[in-house]
């Protein structure tokens, strides 16, 4: 008596589906579990045993043997459960066979044979589409998150005998007696757009933060904002993402299935609607970061994928956790070598760092400032030269004036919706002119492109040329300074990178003459 | 002190070399010998009962004599001399032809010293450039203004190489070509601040390092104020550019006094901490610098000659003969001497002139302006008035 059931795992970021082949026969009682196992999966033998009991379904005094293929890839995670149990009951003949043909099962067993959710639904439901399955029971909670793959049946279970009691029905009346569920992602991302409350209009004053924020998020160029402690600078940069244009439904399912894998979906809803903000803590490990474990997990920069990796108080972060950003914030991905394989997360993020120009935060107002010298030193030391190559933008804040706050001065600020609008404009511009080369933003513009897209007139280039010899630039500077004056000239709708695009852009470049010599 | 000690010869250096380096014997000590025995040689040949004559009972009781004894016997009189030589450090000693003329002046005039480079020449003019360590974007400008000035009008610039001020002056008088001695607080083999190593090495290149400390003494803050009457011995003025009230500077400007040379100081804010010692110097009746041309002339008063003619004053109140549009005038009314920043810049020029002016066309006119002179840009959105 064979039974086979489809079911899946993630492998890193990977999904794929695994056949759970279950035997049972005649001969002594035993119950084994094979292919590759974790410490999960094998335990998973206990948990189908009670719950069957606990369903009114116990074992027969068999032998049953249960193979997870393909048996040479490492298998983890508790979502077996359901399956081999499903599988055992197959193989005894409690529903037929056809009912479980096209239809992968996922979902992990309680003691008293409840379903409970588990991680990855998601990507594995994709996957499963891909590979032309019709039909997934998932766990109640999970199911919402897997309905929002279109054209497959979500059928959520809550107990074991639930889904077996669905199984043995006719299949006429199976969608009677449990409803696949269906969402429109693309409608659910549509209705959820604008329900963030964060708002730029809120941030009084800061023109100088705001434009160069403007700027960064139309070229999704890296920043670097230095100021003083209460400056605005968190305040600012948490209100990034209202103005970075909305998440595509691909986008949108591309980091959804990131946050099923790290287990972050189930609590936060069913889709990411909204660009991922995240603010790791300057304690955070280098594993935490970039993703870590025996299989690794996603870190936070691939959390921070399509969005904003904001670290505040930068220097705080141990200088080898900052460094360990080099490879992702030039390849867009991190690659994470393990002895079970190597695995590739995406980490295509817009890097907002923070800090404070010295350790009592106001450096160089030597009237308020009491930091020596070396501790200066030591404190900006912790950002190495080879991070900040990689930072485009560079903006510092001062203190906020009674007046900002009071808004005597300017007037009404402006809303995030009319920055976006530009923002947008300049990304568009951006991307017909890109169109089949690769390149998504100007941020991401070589040497060779560099010299294509950011040609310069006679005028601008002597300007650029004076400039060059009173501030002592480099060749990576120069670079970085024309990629800026390309979104600059974007956002105000110009084909030809002019001087005032090209001086502006020379005020944003890395100080590292007032802070890091 | 110099008339007391007989002129030395060449052959005899590596004895004062000698003397100078026995553990817990300082400059007191040695002037007390040599006065008597008149020369380290002789102090070198005595043997212990020779030598208790001509010491105080304290020193005796100190076992000055064994430690004498004891420190000839472990020391090679020529190779350690010839060590010295080839790390290209030369030592001098008082009565030596090479020991400088202003130094043998003053009444604790050190007895060994030790330099890279040279030292500077006496018939040359030479002002002493000291201040704050952690001193303010004003006194980097000024500091940066008078040593470069002053250095291209062939006045050495002497300091103490340290962080702040010193370092800045200097380091701009070796880049227009001029002279510069460093004064060490520890031995000239040793570069004190380490983030000062580019000018220690252009101080030993086109300048010079003089300290005199024993080769291999570390840095100690109670070394730090002595090598202070050393600086000041070197110079015809004592500038001071910033100093708070209570300053090591202060230290410097004493010992100038005492030593009967002329204190400047830069005038600053009367609100900002870093500029009270210099104006409390000005109170008690300190010169007052407007500009590096104040120096010049008091130099010529004092007989100094200089080959250009000292040019005419400038003033610091810049950007006066460029050609500035409307607005451009109104940015270079509403910036100051001390850096403000583009959002201030901003507000001010609305209060001030009713005009209200978009960030990218503010930062635009202000780059042009810093590439014309008038506006320095400190950092990224911090601009000032130079």
């Amino acid at each position: 008596m064979f039974n086979s059931i489809t079911s899946g795992t993630v492998h890193g970021i990977r999904s794929c589906l695994i056949k759970v082949e279950v035997d049972v026969s005649q001969g002594m009682p035993c119950f084994q579990m094979v292919g590759l196992l974790g410490y999960e999966i094998k335990e998973a033998r206990e948990r189908v045993k009670v719950a069957l009991k606990n369903t009114g379904l116990p074992l027969p005094p068999m032998c049953i043997n249960v193979n997870l293929s393909p048996a040479d890839m490492r298998k983890e995670g508790a979502l077996f459960d359901l399956p081999v149990a499903v599988g055992i009951m197959g193989a005894l003949g409690h529903f037929p066979k056809e009912s479980t043909q096209d239809t992968i099962i996922i979902g992990e067993l309680g003691l008293n044979g409840e379903v409970k959710p588990v991680k990855g639904v998601l990507p594995i439901v994709m996957e499963a589409k891909r590979q032309g399955i019709k039909r997934c029971i998932l766990p109640k909670e999970n199911a919402g998150e897997g309905a929002l793959v279109q054209d497959i049946a979500v059928i959520g279970v809550g107990s074991l005998s639930e889904a077996l009691m669905y199984l043995s029905e006719q299949s006429e009346n199976r969608d009677k007696l449990i409803e696949p569920l269906r969402i429109n992602a693309q409608e659910l991302l549509d209705k959820s757009r604008n329900d963030t409350d964060i708002d730029f209009a809120d941030v009084n004053g800061q023109a100088a933060l705001k434009r160069a924020a403007e700027i960064a998020a139309a070229g999704l160029h890296h920043m670097l904002i230095i100021g003083p402690p209460g400056s605005g600078k968190t305040m600012v940069a948490k209100r990034i993402p209202s103005i970075l244009p909305p998440l595509s439904l691909e986008e949108s399912m591309e980091i959804s299935s990131i946050y099923s894998i790290s287990g972050a979906l189930i609590s936060g809803g069913t889709l990411m609607t909204s660009r991922p903000f995240i603010s790791p803590h300057h304690t955070i490990t280098k594993q935490a970061l970039v993703g870590g474990g025996k299989v690794p997990m996603p870190g936070m920069i691939t959390l921070a994928h399509r969005g904003i990796l904001f670290m505040d108080e930068f220097p705080e972060f141990k200088r080898e956790t900052i460094d360990i950003l080099r490879q992702p914030l030039e390849e867009k991905q991190v690659q994470i070598a393990r002895s079970s394989g190597t695995y590739v997360y995406p980490a295509d993020f817009m890097l907002i760092a923070a800090m404070n120009p010295c350790p009592c935060g106001y450096y160089p107002d030597m009237q308020k400032c009491k930091c020596s010298p070396y501790e200066v030193h030591r404190y900006l030391g912790q950002v190495s030269g080879p991070i900040l190559d990689r930072i485009d933008i560079c903006v510092e804040t001062n203190a906020i004036q009674i007046s900002e706050l009071t808004s005597a001065v300017g007037g009404k600020e402006e809303s995030s919706e009319e920055i976006r609008a530009r923002v947008m404009r300049a990304r568009q511009i951006q991307k017909e002119r890109f169109a089949g080369t690769g390149i998504l933003f100007n941020k991401d513009m070589e040497a060779k492109d560099i010299k294509k897209y950011c040609a310069l007139g006679h005028k601008e280039k002597r300007l650029l040329e004076s400039f060059f010899g009173k501030l002592n630039l480099t060749a990576r500077s120069y670079h970085r300074i024309l990629k800026v004056a390309r979104t600059i000239a974007d956002l105000s709708c110009s084909e030809k990178i002019e001087e005032e695009h090209l001086t502006e852009a020379l005020c944003y470049r890395v100080a590292d003459d007032k802070y890091w010599k | 002190m110099k008339n007391l000690l007989l002129p030395i010869d060449e052959e005899l250096l590596p004895y004062a070399y000698w003397l100078c380096n026995v553990k817990g014997v300082g400059r007191k000590t040695i002037y007390h010998l040599l006065t008597q025995i008149k020369s380290p040689k002789a102090v070198y040949d005595l043997s212990e009962k020779e030598l208790l004559p001509f010491l105080t009972e304290r020193q005796k009781k100190l076992g000055l004599a064994e430690r004498l004894m004891s420190s000839k016997e472990n020391w090679d009189i020529q190779g350690t001399y010839q060590e010295l030589t080839k790390k290209h450090i030369h030592f001098t000693c008082l009565g030596h032809v090479a020991y400088p003329e202003r130094l043998a002046n003053i009444p604790d005039a050190p007895y060994g010293l030790y330099y890279i480079g040279k030292l500077p020449e006496h018939d040359k003019p030479s002002v002493a450039i000291i201040g704050a360590r952690n001193c303010s974007e004003y006194g980097r400008y000024m500091a940066e203004c008078f040593g470069r000035e002053l250095a291209a009008a062939g006045v050495q610039i002497i300091s103490g190489m340290a962080r702040g001020i010193d370092g800045i002056g200097q380091k701009e008088a070796l880049l227009s070509g001029g002279y510069s001695l460093g004064v060490m607080g520890c031995s000239v083999d040793i570069c004190y601040p380490e983030e000062n190593r580019e000018l220690y090495n252009m101080l030993c290149a086109n300048g010079g390092i003089c300290s005199e400390y024993s080769l291999n003494t570390e840095p100690q803050n109670t070394l730090f104020p002595p090598r202070n009457r050393i600086i000041s011995a070197f110079s015809d003025i004592v500038l001071v550019i910033e100093a708070k009230h209570r300053s090591g500077t202060l230290i410097t400007v004493d010992m100038a006094l005492e030593q009967g040379k002329e204190v400047y100081a830069l005038p600053g804010r009367v609100t900002d901490p870093l500029s009270d010692g210099c104006n409390r110097l000005i109170q008690q009746g300190a010169g007052i610098a407007l500009s590096p041309q104040d120096m010049l002339r008091t130099l010529m008063e004092n007989g100094f000659k200089f080959s250009g003619a000292v040019s005419k004053e400038k003033h610091h109140s810049a950007g006066k003969n460029i050609f500035l549009s409307d607005i451009q005038s109104e940015i270079m009314d509403v910036l100051d001497t001390s850096p403000l920043s583009v959002e201030i810049i901003k507000q001010q020029m609305l209060l001030k002139h009713q005009r209200n002016i978009p960030i990218p066309e503010l930062i635009n006119q202000l780059m042009k302006l810093s590439l014309c002179g008038g506006v320095r840009q400190m950092g990224n959105s911090y601009f000032m008035k130079v």
